[in-house]
């Protein structure tokens, strides 16, 4: 795997990224009359940038701006070039991502460098155990595993116990899902008695991150290796971010993404280590490129070389989501999607708490509502399919279970305490 | 080994650049693409120095180099083989040659002048046949055979060709693009613009696509070759602009 790009000198990569960037501007100045239209408010053209930094004379966007312009207002290339379209749950509208052949391409390139620089390779047998709300991920991790090389066995709806056996039965050396999902299936082997599969080496984890005292234990129990990927749906899954051999952080691939950290209040640059919002710019996408878009996550960019020897700036594990969104084994959910999703099935967003329960096996979800009298319905059979109607409907746009709960307000304030989520 | 930073190139009031900013790396074919217009010619001249940038940096092995006169730009090694030949007609093969040598006569010893001389004619054993015969009566293929050798003869570590398969016919235009791939091997880095774009990113390990003076593209040329967009604009039957 070719991966000299990553060791390019900061000089270079300086003069690399002004190119990339100078040119999806010049597109998304063409093509994306959103774009143009920002640019233009701002009275700003792409010929203003004549240095990385000039970035900073752009606007913002947000996944405000994404459901704005659902669904086709943010292609950047003729439709009949669009191969693939991946849909997600937006507040709104569904959040749409189209890819070209080319971008489809580049992703598997992107997977695979990943991938590679942890260590898997053409030998390994790799299995992906993750929750069907994770697609895109399943997605580019497969295909990228596939151009490594490897055997790779994607996600089937199956028993935890079919996986385990398919684990032991080929061998699975390279297991990847989220820390969550690892933690359960260590709780379960450890229920049965099993022992840990002989030929696992490596977990690769992603969609959220891990404490690291958390992270040593599963190590030490399974006799593995452990390495974390980063990335955001509405860019590129994975491959965006990835740990090397020293763990000291996501380094950013930085042939297609340029980084900034910015002060969630204020939007002003922060300097290197410090603590704020990240904002992404894609450098080489074709179909729906990214320009400073707000990612919501809070961490820690150090320009710092690494001890691995790339050069790319590296991220710190993501340390909150500001806008609302809670990951919950890997998959974000946004309050504001709840609660729209509330308005849609009882006409009102009744007080509410969001409780993660983590005692159990796995994350568990539990929506408490505060009991109010709009929330009644004649019978109880009525109150009860409207609550099976909510479940429903929220395990349609999430993948995931939530059981609904009717608590009553003092309880519900009592355990809240002002707080919207809780994780336990 | 070449670094253009936001270069802008006007004539008159014509902007024929508008900020293009590409590298080339040792030992590298990059080549531009992009239809007649883009601008590909004036960023050769520009870099050249026969047309004065307006604004924007051009590096060379790290040193400055807009602005200079254009003998001063071959002297630090950048060569270009013009669109159109631009051979001496009433000059034989080898005047042509040693013309292009003509910086070197005085600082070097002859000897590696001849041995550069016979590096051309083994690379076109064509233009030993003919080399008492005058420029002006050689095919089109020879005569670009002729321009690469002249470019050649003043020892450049960049050579820049502008069209080289311009008005020939196919066959020699795979003779011209295996030399231009020979030279590379060899270790010249090659900047290359060229109309038959299917057949340049063949040859090419990255390219840029320019379109009205900016470039809007580049990457690895296999991807180039498999882009959407190029294919559309400069492969196929085509021919809208790329940003229609």
């Amino acid at each position: 795997m070719d991966n000299k790009i990553e060791f390019l000198s900061p000089e270079a990569w300086r003069q690399w990224q002004l190119e990339l960037l100078q040119s999806t501007l010049n597109r998304v100045y063409e093509r994306v009359p959103f774009y143009r239209q920002l640019m233009d408010e701002k009275a700003i053209s792409p010929e203003d940038i004549k240095e990385l930094e000039d970035i900073k004379k752009l606007p913002f966007t947000t996944r405000e701006h994404l459901a704005q312009n659902y669904p086709y207002g943010l292609f950047a290339v003729p439709l009949r070039d669009i191969v693939r379209l991946h849909t997600f749950p937006g507040i709104k509208t569904p959040i749409v991502k189209g890819f070209t052949n080319r971008d489809l391409k580049v992703i598997r390139k992107l997977t695979a460098r990943f991938l590679t620089s942890c260590g898997v390779t053409s030998e390994d047998i790799v299995q992906i155990c993750l929750d069907p709300g994770m697609s895109v991920w399943i997605e580019e991790l497969k295909e990228g595993a596939e151009e490594v090389g490897a055997l790779v066995i994607p996600p089937d709806p199956q028993s935890v116990e079919n996986r385990l056996q398919i684990m032991r039965d080929f061998k699975t050396s390279v297991l990847i899902s989220t820390p969550s999902y690892l933690q359960y299936l260590t709780q379960i082997m450890h229920k049965h008695g099993l022992a840990s599969p002989k030929n696992l080496r490596l977990a690769i984890l992603v969609g959220e991150g891990i404490e690291m005292s958390s992270r040593l234990e599963l190590e030490q129990h399974l006799g593995i290796d452990t390495r974390l990927g980063y990335g955001i749906t509405e860019a590129i899954a994975a491959g965006m971010g990835y740990e090397c051999e020293y763990r000291e952080g996501y380094h950013l691939a930085s042939d297609y993404f340029y980084a900034e950290i910015i002060d969630p209040l204020t939007g002003k640059p922060l300097p290197s280590g410090e603590r704020g919002e990240l904002v992404i710019t894609t450098l080489a996408v074709k179909a729906n490129p990214l320009i400073r878009f707000r990612t919501g996550d809070l961490t820690r960019l150090y320009n710092e070389p690494c001890m691995c020897g790339r050069t790319t700036p590296r991220l710190s594990q993501i340390e909150e989501h500001i806008d609302g969104r809670v990951s919950i084994r890997g998959i974000k959910i946004s309050l504001q999607y709840i609660e729209a999703l509330l308005e849609e099935v009882y006409g009102h967003v009744p007080e509410y708490l969001l409780y993660v329960k983590r005692h159990t096996q796995l994350e568990e979800l539990e929506l408490w509502l505060a009991i109010n009298e709009q929330l009644f319905e004649p019978s109880i059979l009525g109150l009860h399919q409207k609550a099976l109607a909510f479940e429903k409907r929220f395990e349609e746009i999430f993948g995931l279970p939530c059981r609904l709960k009717f608590v009553e307000k003092d309880h519900l304030h009592e355990t809240a305490k002002g707080r919207k989520v809780i994780k336990d | 080994m070449l670094v253009v930073k936001n270069l802008v190139t006007t004539y008159g009031p014509v902007t024929a650049l508008k900020n293009i900013s590409l590298h080339v790396g040792e030992g590298e074919i990059v080549c531009l693409i992009g239809a007649n217009g883009a601008g590909k010619s004036s960023l050769m001249l520009s870099i050249m120095g026969l047309v004065k940038p307006r604004a924007g940096e051009i590096l060379f092995e790290r040193q400055p180099i807009q602005g200079k006169d254009p003998p001063e730009i071959v002297a630090r090694g950048i060569s270009l083989v013009p669109e159109g030949r631009q051979i001496f007609y009433p000059l034989t093969v080898e005047e042509n040659l040693e013309l292009g040598a003509y910086q070197r006569f005085k600082k070097e010893p002859k000897e590696s002048i001849f041995h550069d001389l016979e590096q051309v004619y083994q690379l076109f054993p064509r233009l030993k046949e003919r080399r008492r015969q005058l420029a002006g009566t050689l095919s089109g293929g020879e005569q670009q055979m002729l321009a690469i050798g002249r470019a050649f003869m003043a020892k450049p570590k960049l050579l820049m060709l502008d069209e080289p398969s311009l008005g020939l016919a196919p066959r020699l235009v795979d003779t011209i693009l295996s030399a231009i791939k020979v030279l590379n091997k060899e270790g010249l880095t090659i900047l290359l613009v060229e109309q038959n774009a299917r057949k340049a990113l063949s040859l090419a390990h990255r390219g840029y696509v320019l379109e009205t003076g900016k470039i809007i593209l580049q990457g690895r040329a296999e991807d180039l070759l498999a882009d959407e967009d190029v294919r559309r604009a400069y492969l196929g039957k085509d021919y809208r602009k790329f940003t229609d």
